[in-house]
Parts: C-alpha cells; sequence; structure tokens
C-alpha cells in the first residue's frame, strides 16, 4: 500500500476572482514572468502528452485571485494533431512557490481518473506534472466546467426553495462520493486504505502536522488532543471521502451542481469525516440553513440516502476533529508566514478553543 | 515620543489605502495587500495590550499549574515548582515576559494532558482556556478577495 496521504491545502480558501491577464503562447519565447512560464511550460506539457500536437495556443489565462495553497489559472486552448483540431476550457492548478501546505497533484489526478463514468460530478482530468518538469512546480490539468462557485450560497440571496434544493443536493453528493465503489476503482491502490480506525489515521497524520508546524506551546490544542485520542471512535465503513466538502468547493450553475472540485484532499476513511465537517458548529454559516437545514436535518437526510447509523457520539468527535484540523491548518499559515514562504498573516486560531471545549463537553 | 508607535501604525495604514492601494490593479496582489492593512490596523490596537495580556496570563497560568500540582508525574512537578519558585520577569522587559509565558505554556500543555486529573481540575483547564482565548489581543483579520478589474 502506498504511503498515508501528505498534507492537503488549506480549506479557507476565499472565493475565486480572475485576473486579466491574457496571453497568447506564441509571443512568450525568451521571457519568464509567471504567466509566461505556465504558458511555457503548459505548452510543452501537452506537446509531451500529445507528440503529434502543432499550433498550440492558448487564450484567456487568468489566475484566481483566490487560492492559498496553490495557483488556479483558466484558459482556453487549441491546438491540431493527428486526430484534427481541438478546442478545450481548462484549468490548470498548479503549486504556489510559497505553498500553505503540502499536496499531491498525483492523488487529485488518480481520484479524478477513478471518478471518470460514476455518479460524482467532477472535472474530466488531462494531464499531470507531477514533479513540476514542465511547469516548476506540481501541476494538474483539467477540463473547466461551467457555473461559480459561492462559498455562502446556502445563505445567498436565492429563493429559499431554492438554496434547500441546493442544500439537498448537496448532501446527495456527499452520499454519492460516499457510495463509489472505490475497490474496483482502483483507489485503494492509490490512495492507500486506513489500517485500523479511520479516526485514529487521521488523528496522527494531523497530530504529525502539528508537531512539524508549531512555533510554541498550545496548551489548548494538546488538551483536545488527548481527547480526541481518548475517545477516537471505530467507523462503520471506509470510502471515498472528500476532505473538504463545502459549498465553496463545487461549480453551481442555476439550480444544478455541476462539479465537485478540489479533490487533493481526497482518502479512503470514514464517511462521518464528511458528515462532521459540514456539521460542524463553527462553519454552519456555509453548511447550513438556519431554521431549515441544520444538524438535524443534515443527519436525517444522509441516514436516508445512505442507509448508515450515525453514531451522535461519533458525528460529535468528527465535529471536534474538524475544529481542532483547522487550527492546525491556521497554525500552518502562522509557520509559513514566519518562515517568509507565505503573504497572508494568520494568528494562532483561539476562536476555536470555545466552540471546540464545549463540544467535549456535552458529547453523548 | 510622537508619532508613538500606535500613530504611526495609523499612519502607515491610511497611506497603504489611499496611496498605495488604489495603483494596485492586479487582484491576487490587491488581496494580499487589503489583508496586510488590516492586520496593521488589528495590530494597532493589539500591541498595546500584549504586555498586561502576558502579565496576566503569566500570573492565571501559574496558578492554574499549581491547583493541577497534585495529580501530575514527580518529574513535571519538580519543573512547576521551579518555575514557582522563580522570580516574576521585569515589567518591562517584554522578551522576558514572552520567554516566561512560553515556559508556563509548555509545562501547562504537559499537564493538562495527565491522566490523574480529576473532574474539578478539567474544569479549572477549561476555564482558563476559554477565559485566556477571551482576552488574546491578537486576532485573525479575514479579508474578502478583491473584485476583478472592470473591463476595458
Amino acid at each position: 500500500m502506498p504511503a498515508r496521504r501528505e498534507i492537503p491545502r488549506l480549506p479557507i480558501d476565499p472565493p475565486m476572482s480572475p485576473i486579466s491577464a491574457s496571453i497568447d503562447a506564441a509571443t512568450t519565447a525568451g521571457t519568464d514572468s509567471p504567466i509566461e512560464l505556465v504558458v511555457a511550460g503548459l505548452k510543452n506539457l501537452i506537446q509531451h502528452a500529445i507528440p503529434s500536437a502543432r499550433d498550440i495556443a492558448f487564450q484567456g489565462l487568468a489566475r484566481a485571485a483566490g487560492g492559498l495553497s496553490r495557483e488556479n489559472w483558466s484558459l482556453d486552448a487549441t491546438w491540431t494533431d493527428i486526430d484534427g483540431a481541438h478546442a478545450h476550457r481548462l484549468m490548470l492548478m498548479r503549486d504556489a512557490a510559497g505553498t500553505l501546505l503540502n499536496t499531491e497533484r498525483s492523488r487529485e489526478f488518480a481520484v479524478l481518473k477513478a471518478l471518470e463514468g460514476s455518479t460524482v460530478v467532477a472535472p474530466l482530468v488531462h494531464w499531470m506534472d507531477p514533479d513540476g518538469r514542465f511547469l516548476g512546480a506540481p501541476s494538474v490539468v483539467m477540463a473547466r466546467m461551467p457555473g461559480s462557485c459561492d462559498y455562502m450560497i446556502l445563505n445567498g440571496n436565492r429563493a429559499l426553495p431554492d438554496r434547500l434544493a441546493l442544500a439537498r443536493a448537496f448532501i446527495e453528493l456527499m452520499a454519492n462520493i460516499h457510495a463509489l465503489d472505490w475497490r474496483a476503482r482502483g483507489l485503494g491502490e492509490s490512495l492507500g486504505v486506513p489500517e485500523g480506525s479511520p479516526a485514529r489515521v487521521e488523528l496522527r497524520h494531523w497530530e504529525a502536522e502539528y508537531r512539524r508546524v508549531q512555533l510554541e506551546p498550545h496548551p489548548e490544542l494538546d488538551y483536545v488532543l488527548a481527547w480526541l485520542a481518548r475517545t477516537a471512535p471505530p467507523a462503520e465503513t471506509i470510502v471515498l471521502v472528500h476532505g473538504d466538502f463545502k459549498p465553496g468547493n463545487a461549480l453551481i450553475e442555476d439550480r444544478r451542481i455541476t462539479a465537485k472540485l478540489d479533490w487533493e484532499t481526497a482518502h479512503l476513511g470514514d464517511p462521518l469525516e464528511d458528515l462532521g465537517w459540514v456539521t460542524n458548529p463553527v462553519r454552519r454559516r456555509e453548511h447550513q440553513i438556519p431554521g431549515h437545514w441544520e444538524r438535524r436535518q443534515i443527519v436525517a437526510a444522509y441516514r436516508e440516502l445512505t442507509g448508515r447509523k450515525v453514531s451522535e457520539t461519533a458525528l460529535t468527535w468528527w465535529n471536534v476533529f474538524s475544529c481542532w484540523k483547522l487550527a492546525v491548518i491556521q497554525l500552518t499559515a502562522v509557520n509559513e508566514f514566519v518562515a517568509g514562504r507565505y503573504s497572508r498573516v494568520f494568528q494562532t486560531p483561539s476562536w476555536l478553543f470555545r466552540p471546540m471545549f464545549q463540544m467535549m463537553e456535552t458529547a453523548p | 515620543m510622537r508619532p508613538t508607535a500606535e500613530e504611526q501604525l495609523q499612519g502607515t495604514c491610511r497611506i497603504l489605502e489611499e496611496v498605495v492601494a488604489p495603483c494596485v490593479a492586479d487582484p491576487f496582489a490587491r488581496t494580499i495587500l487589503d489583508g496586510l492593512v488590516a492586520n496593521l490596523r488589528m495590530l494597532t490596537g493589539a500591541l498595546p495590550a500584549v504586555p498586561g495580556f502576558l502579565r496576566h496570563d503569566n500570573a492565571t497560568t501559574l496558578r492554574l499549574l499549581a491547583t493541577l500540582r497534585d495529580a501530575l508525574a514527580p518529574a513535571l512537578v519538580a519543573r512547576i515548582d521551579q518555575a514557582l519558585a522563580a522570580p516574576e520577569p521585569d515589567v518591562a522587559d517584554g522578551a522576558a515576559q514572552e520567554e516566561r509565558n512560553r515556559l508556563l505554556r509548555e509545562l501547562l500543555a504537559a499537564a493538562v494532558c495527565g491522566a490523574g486529573l480529576t473532574p474539578d481540575m478539567h474544569s479549572a483547564i477549561v476555564q482558563h482556556m476559554t477565559e485566556r482565548a477571551s482576552r488574546v489581543p491578537m486576532r485573525y483579520v479575514p479579508t474578502a478577495p478583491a473584485p476583478p478589474p472592470p473591463q476595458q
């Protein structure tokens, strides 16, 4: 089995907005600005993947303003090869020079390949540059799907019935991901099957990350960690877990989810990990609709869709874990900032401590 | 000393917002700039509160460690006793206060993971940590991404 995955990206990215940077591949020779390096690298990557490709050109190259751990570029590509002329709407995900978290593009590529032809809506993945040979940093190129991201779509301007329908669609999407036959699609080999309790595997993984990035003592996080270690629940089953399931990681067009994005955090684990992430009280504004779509309704819908029991005790553990993991991710940002590799200022996430203590005290 | 540190930070924010920001067209760079200005504004209010926070936190952490002492392993108790016996740093010595805080919180991190803590001790730990979290002067200031520039 492959080693347990590397550290996923920060799941608190703000929404994307495009930079107006349009450039043609033919104009980039002999220059080395970031945009031009991307153009040259992408051209070489396509040439490597399709040796007969010629007249490769890009239009509308644009980098998102958001993205805390990697660069997201959109572009339209055209080329001609032995099969004729091609035109594709593409997205390039490239590790940032000073990335917040170390992710493996190969994991994202493997998951997207495995999802092709399944009931899970996800972009078709084209090519990968796993070691950055072409693009200077590990990268994945995939189809650009229609729709837009809106982190707060469940509490935005749409009418309540529309928002409720979307909320239901999100939980159906989660159920579809969890229903994927990961064994038949080869994900056991590419992602690794957790040995023992997935909760303990995740905890070990994130504790190692915590120890790696912490710059000073954090008794609060050690206290919660000790509680998590004492109370880690067994899993009802092992499924494909998205790992950062939220409206902001999905494309919406009209009333339809057109694609689930950001699969670099995907792994095999406990289905309650994703459910614990969306019922985590500190992020209820993203995932819940007050009075209509709250923890009780979400869990009931998930039970109905999957037939799983969903232990309240276990779900609360995953809620606490979600907060603790979020705290560790923010400490990673602090570490990267202090090391001079990151351009956004984060602080010790003391705002997460009280919610964690409250959940621990009232845990069933 | 005029301008005071606070006045200089406020002035820096004003200049960045009024002079620099309008010239930054790139939304990614503008998003970063907006975040830095927001953080500078937070620091303007937070910095004066840091020395007092550290002194208070050191005192309350010491009291909590003394409360937990009976449930802890002898090696940790010895370190706590050493910390309890140490003289308080000079109130004007910010670096010494920081170092004292780091040491006490390191001891607390070990103490709160002890297996022999009583329910009352757990309550005291949570109360201490909750109150501390509410008093921490430094806060993350979220900012929204800059919108794309208008089409030409």
